[in-house]
């Protein structure tokens, strides 16, 4: 379509005026993101702690142990969970959100944005409440008979997830209302006339429309779990490692910059490359609703 | 001539006006310092006493920027050369860093009015020590009889009910290597630890980060660990269920140190403010709750909340050599992650 | 034509519902923690939290024994601001540039701009310091709204192209043939579509920033206190309550600013109607 526009002699004008709108965000990432980041890529790639002599030795040393490895599919791992998890209990409540009535749904946003009013601070406060061998949690477990003992939750990866699908909850609701919240009623309305279930109606229908905000809100949970160390440190723990924990030792305790360098461009690097996957996949789901107009 | 004049007065106050926003440190007419200082209660207990002090002997205003010791170190060492403090506040592991990274400037302790104050020993060509850390157990006594030694953290019933943490504090880092003494290993050779550890390790309650541990035990994922004695007189003032025990093969001892800082607006006024830190009516305030400090200053006398009765029993707390525990300390944190932690 | 109530719907209802109620759970459970424990009257953060008080509120705005939480919050507010502005405008201007395209430049950018949520912050942090006094720029206030902008423009720049996915090109198109300039165009198409997704974006935005400990641990010079990094001194050392109490200030104020917004809102569409 957007081709077809371009071909399209004098429109195509349009274009570069459109290109040119990235430039300033594009100039202060080159001055103030992309140099920093080179700065962080020449130090990776010296042997020793004073940046004196040249080499790929920390590079080495960490693509060479599988314990880094292993950090590193967990770190993503973590991340994936995440996701899964948030998509899992936000889709079903932005769904609710797009049928509730004008003050039913100012009341919802409201409840939707509650985690980001807790400072980080104390929210891992509440989650050590929540999840102790004493804690809220596990009194209901108990409490229901489904299980005899409390069982361990705190500094354990389930633990993790549910606390980071709290704070991360927002990053996926937000962008995916604002896509939900624009889509035509009329449309559900439409394939539920002609006899589609509601399940139906969700899954050819509701959820390929929305799938540009899904994706966004996949892409801002993802990223910012796998990045978020006070969480992952405090309600992890230190039974748990993940990179954030290894850059965090090793540029703040031990001084060994080059190593934390190679560790934050590792995490980089593969958190960048799931978000490229992650994006085409929505590209492929969001590019083609089936059997929907592109407009309502 | 007069119009060239004033156009390069004007680009020279503009450049002024520019580098006045841009520059963080303000100028002040009386002068200053700016000071690192630990975040929390050593920041309140200096903005309360320190800072009056300083103001009302020298006429100097004391800016503080709170930050953790080893964020001291990394931030100065990104800044070469520009730190945007004058004072360094430093536990011994951080201090030993900073000398190697090269961020102190040389310290000239004669410049103190107050050093014939403090014992011998503790000003050198770095820096002086303006108080004192004492490591040792801490325990609740609701859940938990009184451990008696490092050993007793590996057993029952304390070890089900242990707080783990690891070699990235001070605390943390001479509290395994007494364990691990205990057990056979030395200053330089934690491995006993690990052994040891490794039998226990599915026992033990919590290996937290140490930023949470306050919150862990207040909350009884954990009943004992190892810690600071002001940490537990702070803890015990805001109505929390500790107490202190030192270790039968005694308490450790740590010092925190004070060094100026290598390009330093204000050196004179560092030293100012490092001589009132450690004169003995601010330090007979700091030793007060719900401060807690631990002084250096002989002419203070010592409260009943300090874990000794005079300083002179310092000599016979358990001190470690920095400069041996340093290089080995990258490894044990490895070691840490891929043993205990996993 | 009323359809028939079917198991399938029943079981849609039963799913949702229950996934959609779970989820309430999650969001609200830590605040109501956060909040019971704010009206303690004990001396330090404890859940269960013993009898009730506000002594806590009342300790966080008395500006004699506050002042330096006020000054940083004061601090963290203006930063916030800032940053959020910035990257409002140039997060939007990027997003309506490489959104919508499929080509190879625009997929590198949109990684791009994505890069600063994924770099730790520490990491970010130190490189940014260093690179900062490498250039002659000394760490300030201002240089933590520069470090914020480049860490929050990714929330702005998701959410806003979310919006824009749904722009129609047939709209654009006829505006343009009929002869609307850009800025026109985009002030009266795209813009009024993209509006929430920049609003959403800017939110978030604006407490991440308001949240940030490592960026602004690094860039931070004198007299530029941050309330996050104060907040963490006050609960590992003491576990002062007022870290809970500044939430119950901040979920005031958003409530309060929410129902403000509700009444504007009801009273134009009264006076429009």
């Amino acid at each position: 379509m957007t081709d077809a526009v371009a071909a399209n002699g004098w429109l195509g004008r349009l274009r570069p005026a459109e290109w040119q709108l990235a430039l300033p965000l594009t100039l202060a990432f080159a001055a103030f993101f992309l140099a920093p980041l080179g700065l962080l890529a020449a130090v990776s790639v010296f042997d020793d702690d004073a940046l004196t002599r040249a080499g790929f030795a920390q590079w080495a040393k960490f693509l060479g142990d599988p314990f880094y490895w292993s950090v590193v599919g967990d770190t993503l791992g973590l991340g994936l969970m995440t996701v899964a998890a948030t998509a899992l209990v936000g889709f079903p409540l932005a769904l609710v959100f797009i049928e509730a009535s004008p003050r039913w749904q100012r009341i919802l946003l409201f409840v939707i944005v509650l985690p980001l009013l807790t400072s980080v601070v104390v929210r891992t406060f509440a989650w050590i409440v929540i999840l102790g061998q004493e804690g809220v949690l596990n009194r209901a477990i108990v409490a229901l008979g489904l299980s005899p003992a409390p069982v361990r939750l705190l500094q354990t990866e389930a633990g993790l997830v549910l606390a980071l699908t709290q704070i991360e909850m927002p990053l996926m609701l937000l962008p995916l209302l604002g896509v939900m919240m624009r889509l035509d009623p009329a449309l559900r309305d439409a394939s539920e006339a002609l006899g589609a279930s509601r399940w139906r109606t969700l899954f050819r229908v509701t959820l390929p429309l929305s799938a540009p905000g899904l994706v966004s809100g996949c892409l801002l949970v993802f990223a910012s779990s796998t990045t978020a160390f006070i969480s992952q440190s405090v309600i992890g723990g230190n039974r748990l490692v993940y990179l954030p924990l290894v850059i965090w030792q090793q540029s703040l305790v031990v001084y060994n910059w080059p190593l934390a360098a190679v560790a934050a461009l590792t995490l980089l690097v593969s958190v960048s490359a799931c978000v490229v996957a992650i994006s085409a996949f929505g590209r492929r789901i969001g590019g083609a609703p089936v059997g929907v107009p592109a407009h309502g | 001539m007069s119009l060239r004049i004033n156009r390069r007065g004007f680009l020279a106050g503009t450049a002024a006006l520019g580098a006045a926003g841009l520059a963080g440190r303000p100028a002040f007419a009386k002068g200053s310092v700016t000071a690192a200082i630990y975040p929390g209660s050593w920041e309140e207990a200096f903005r309360g006493i320190v800072a009056p002090a300083l103001a009302k002997s020298d006429g100097v205003t004391l800016e503080m920027q709170p930050l953790y010791a080893v964020d001291q170190i990394a931030k100065a060492r990104a800044a070469r050369g520009q730190p945007t403090f004058d004072v360094f506040v430093l536990d011994p592991g951080p201090r030993v860093s900073g000398i190697d990274v090269g961020v102190f400037e040389k310290f000239d302790p004669k410049k103190l009015k107050n050093l014939s104050a403090i014992p011998g020993g503790l000003a050198d060509e770095w820096g002086v020590t303006i108080a004192a850390q004492v490591v040792g157990i801490a325990y609740n006594p609701k859940k938990l009889p009184a451990p008696t030694s490092w050993e007793d953290l590996l057993k029952d019933p304390w070890v089900s009910r242990l707080g783990l943490t690891g070699f990235q504090t001070t605390f943390g880092t001479v509290s395994i290597i007494e364990i691990a003494k205990r057990f056979g290993g030395s200053e330089t050779n934690v491995d006993p630890f690990f052994t040891e550890m490794r039998k226990v390790l599915s026992k033990v309650a919590t290996i937290g980060a140490p930023q949470a541990m306050a919150g862990l035990f207040q909350q009884g994922q954990c009943d004992v660990l190892y810690t600071n004695t002001q940490t537990v007189s702070t803890l015990k003032g805001r109505g929390v269920d500790i107490e202190f025990v030192k270790p039968a093969s005694g308490a450790v001892a740590f010092f925190t140190t004070m060094h100026v800082a290598k390009g330093a607006a204000e050196p004179e006024n560092a030293y100012k403010y490092i001589d009132t830190v450690i004169s003995r009516d601010v330090q007979a305030a700091l030793i007060k709750p719900p401060w807690n400090f631990v002084p250096v200053n002989k002419e203070v006398t010592l409260g009943p909340a300090l874990p000794m009765k005079s300083l002179d029993e310092m000599a016979g707390f358990v001190r470690h050599d920095w400069s041996k525990i340093n290089p080995l300390r990258a490894s044990w944190i490895e070691r840490f992650n891929k043993e205990v932690a996993k | 034509m009323a359809r028939r109530r079917t198991a399938a719907d029943l079981s849609y209802a039963l799913v949702i519902g229950g996934l959609a109620a779970l989820a309430i759970l999650i969001l609200t459970g830590p605040v109501v923690i956060v909040l019971l424990t704010s009206f303690t009257e004990g001396r330090s953060l404890r859940f269960p939290p013993t009898g009730f008080s506000t002594e806590w509120y009342q300790l966080l705005f008395d500006r004699a024994r506050s002042g330096q939480i006020h000054r940083a919050a004061g601090n963290s507010l203006y930063v916030a601001a800032v940053a959020t502005a910035i990257a409002a405008v140039l997060g939007t201007l990027a997003a309506v540039g490489i959104a919508r395209r499929g080509t190879g430049w625009a997929r590198a950018l949109d990684t791009l701009f994505m890069s600063p949520l994924i770099l730790p912050g520490i990491a970010f942090g130190l490189a940014a310091l260093m690179y900062f006094t490498l250039i002659g720029l000394r760490p300030s206030l201002d240089l933590i709204v520069l470090g914020h902008v480049i860490v929050v423009v990714p929330f702005v720049l998701r959410t806003t192209s979310a919006s824009l996915s749904q722009l129609d090109p047939a709209l654009l198109e006829s505006s343009a043939s009929l002869g609307a300039g850009w800025f026109y165009t985009f002030r009266r198409v795209t813009l009024p579509t993209i509006a929430p997704g920049i609003a959403a974006g800017a939110f978030l935005a604006f407490i991440a920033s308001l949240d940030n400990v490592p960026v602004s641990l690094f860039l931070a010079g004198p007299r530029s206190d941050m309330l996050p990094i104060r907040m963490w001194g006050m609960m590992e050392s003491t576990l002062d309550v007022r870290v809970a109490a500044v939430s119950g200030v901040l979920i005031a104020a958003v409530l309060a600013l929410m129902l403000l917004m509700e009444r504007l809102t009801g009273l134009t569409r009264r006076m429009s109607s």
